[in-house]
């Protein structure tokens, strides 16, 4: 039963959901915004799931005292901290929109800037061109880093003026984006799309049930 | 002595990095830009509508990654006060729309727009592919209050907005694959136009939508937002600085690169 009434559901909405985007009628119109209503209404309950997840999460790491176990009680008082604040009073309180400028904002800031530090120091060690493939990457993402910039431009028309291209950094960059990167990514798009399709049709008709958790 | 240029103390490298992204920004140098054809299109497309039409921006992006999506914000916000455009905002994203609040009443006081009346803020509603899918039977259906409580049916500038058919364009300014899910929900569902802002990492991502027209503009990181500056005449804005500042550090990173090569090629001959 624990198992039976999740799957019959799925194939269930999954079927009806199909037929919507295929057949116009108005009572299956009608069906796919009251199954849309549905989905918002069931939305916000992941959120709650999510939160206790993560306090399960960093419960089970003070109890085990794994590595930085400590750091989770700073998870903890953020989270009573923003919850004692935000739910009573509001998003829009002087005190909720304090902390998020003050503190949220700032170490989000930072965490994201320290990236274009450790992305150089790796870039320069490992960006070596010890293969084919290697300086292929290597003069691609040149050209693309180049391409970027204004300064790519400025010095192709200073140096490379005797040429027929003006702005050839920029116009490489796009070609190189346009043409192979699209090619490639069309690629990955298509591969993914038929596996989600293929996945789809496995979870609606039941062939694939590891979203129910378990063994099988 | 090549030993040693190749096994650099990182710690120069970062000091190199934070002198290059302090020092241009501290004193802006002028660059020559170019305007991208992805930038003009979207450009164009706002600048041809109608006055008193209504674009939506969605604010996908949070608080570690606002560099790049602010500066493009303020530029169409700018834009479209200036033309007319009514602008609608939300987000699919938990912890923006504090950010996102602030930075459209900032820019609205800028350019004397009203609330309610030139823009209005939305907010987050839980449930990212629900909210796109909700929004395009009836947007009060999915956001009952703007962001500061009051009934979607009391404001002025929502009376004749039900669903995504009176929206002229959808903006996703993204820092994740949320664009994906607009142009897959929303543009295939509806029909609703869609364009993009994205950061620099996600921008190879978004070509094979541009070449299909499924993203009728694109705003590429810096570069978008100087660009789209430039379009408007903006001198000096955010996004001009940022890409002097983000030109210094590519600049360096690729003089590192080389050297880093040339060092290795010489030391393997010399091994060899």
């Amino acid at each position: 039963m624990k198992r039976q009434v999740p799957l019959a559901l799925c194939f269930l909405f999954g079927i009806v959901m199909i037929l919507t985007q295929f057949v116009p009628h108005k009572y299956v119109q009608a069906l796919y915004k009251e199954f849309i209503d549905w989905g918002l209404i069931i939305s916000p309950f992941a959120l709650v799931l999510a939160v206790i997840t993560l306090i399960q999460t960093h419960t089970t790491r003070v109890r085990r005292r794994t590595e930085h176990w400590q750091y989770s009680f700073l998870v903890f008082a953020g989270m009573i901290i923003m919850v004692c604040v935000g739910v009573p009073f509001g998003e829009q309180d002087s005190v909720f929109v304090w902390l998020y400028d003050n503190v949220q904002v700032p170490m989000d800031a930072t965490m994201f800037s320290l990236l274009a530090f450790f992305i150089a120091s790796a870039a320069f060690r490992a960006f070596r061109a010890r293969s084919f493939e290697a300086t292929l990457l290597l003069v691609t993402a040149m050209i693309v880093m180049l391409g970027n910039i204004p300064i790519g431009d400025l010095v192709w028309n200073k140096v490379m003026s005797w040429t027929p291209w003006a702005d050839g950094a920029s116009g490489a960059r796009q070609w190189i984006l346009d043409v192979l990167n699209s090619a490639a990514r069309r690629g990955i798009i298509l591969g993914v799309s038929l596996g989600v399709i293929s996945q789809s049709i496995r979870i609606i008709l039941g062939i694939e049930r590891s979203y129910l958790g378990g063994g099988d | 002595m090549l030993e040693r240029f190749m096994n650099m103390d990182r710690r120069i490298i970062f000091i190199l990095i934070a002198l290059v992204v302090i020092i241009p920004t501290l004193i802006p140098i002028r660059l020559p830009i170019t305007v991208s054809e992805p930038t003009q299109k979207l450009y164009d497309y706002i600048d041809t509508l109608p006055s008193g039409s209504t674009i939506m921006i969605a604010f996908d992006y949070g608080p570690s990654s606002l560099a790049e999506p602010e500066p493009m914000a303020k530029a169409v916000m700018q834009h479209c006060f200036s033309k007319g455009v009514k602008v609608i905002g939300m987000t699919l994203y938990a912890n923006t729309p504090t950010l996102a609040h602030k930075l459209m009443r900032r820019i609205a006081a800028e350019n004397k727009a009203v609330y309610g009346e030139d823009y209005i803020f939305l907010g987050y509603r839980p449930g990212a592919l629900q909210v796109i899918l909700g929004m395009g039977t009836n947007i009060a259906n999915v956001f009952e209050t703007d962001y500061e409580k009051t009934p979607i049916t009391e404001i002025p500038m929502m009376q004749n907005i039900t669903n995504y058919d009176q929206i002229a364009l959808l903006l996703d300014l993204a820092a994740g694959s949320t664009t994906g899910a607009w142009i897959v929900y929303a543009n295939t569902r509806y029909g609703l136009k869609i364009a993009a802002g994205v950061t620099a990492v996600i921008i190879a991502q978004m070509y094979p939508y541009l070449q299909t027209g499924q993203l009728i503009g694109l705003m590429p990181g810096y570069l978008g937002a100087a660009e789209y500056e430039k379009l408007l005449n903006v001198a000096g804005g955010d996004g001009t600085v940022g890409l002097n500042t983000a030109s210094y550090a590519h600049l360096l990173i690729i003089g590192l690169v080389l050297l880093g090569n040339i060092a290795f090629f010489v030391h393997r001959r010399k091994e060899a």
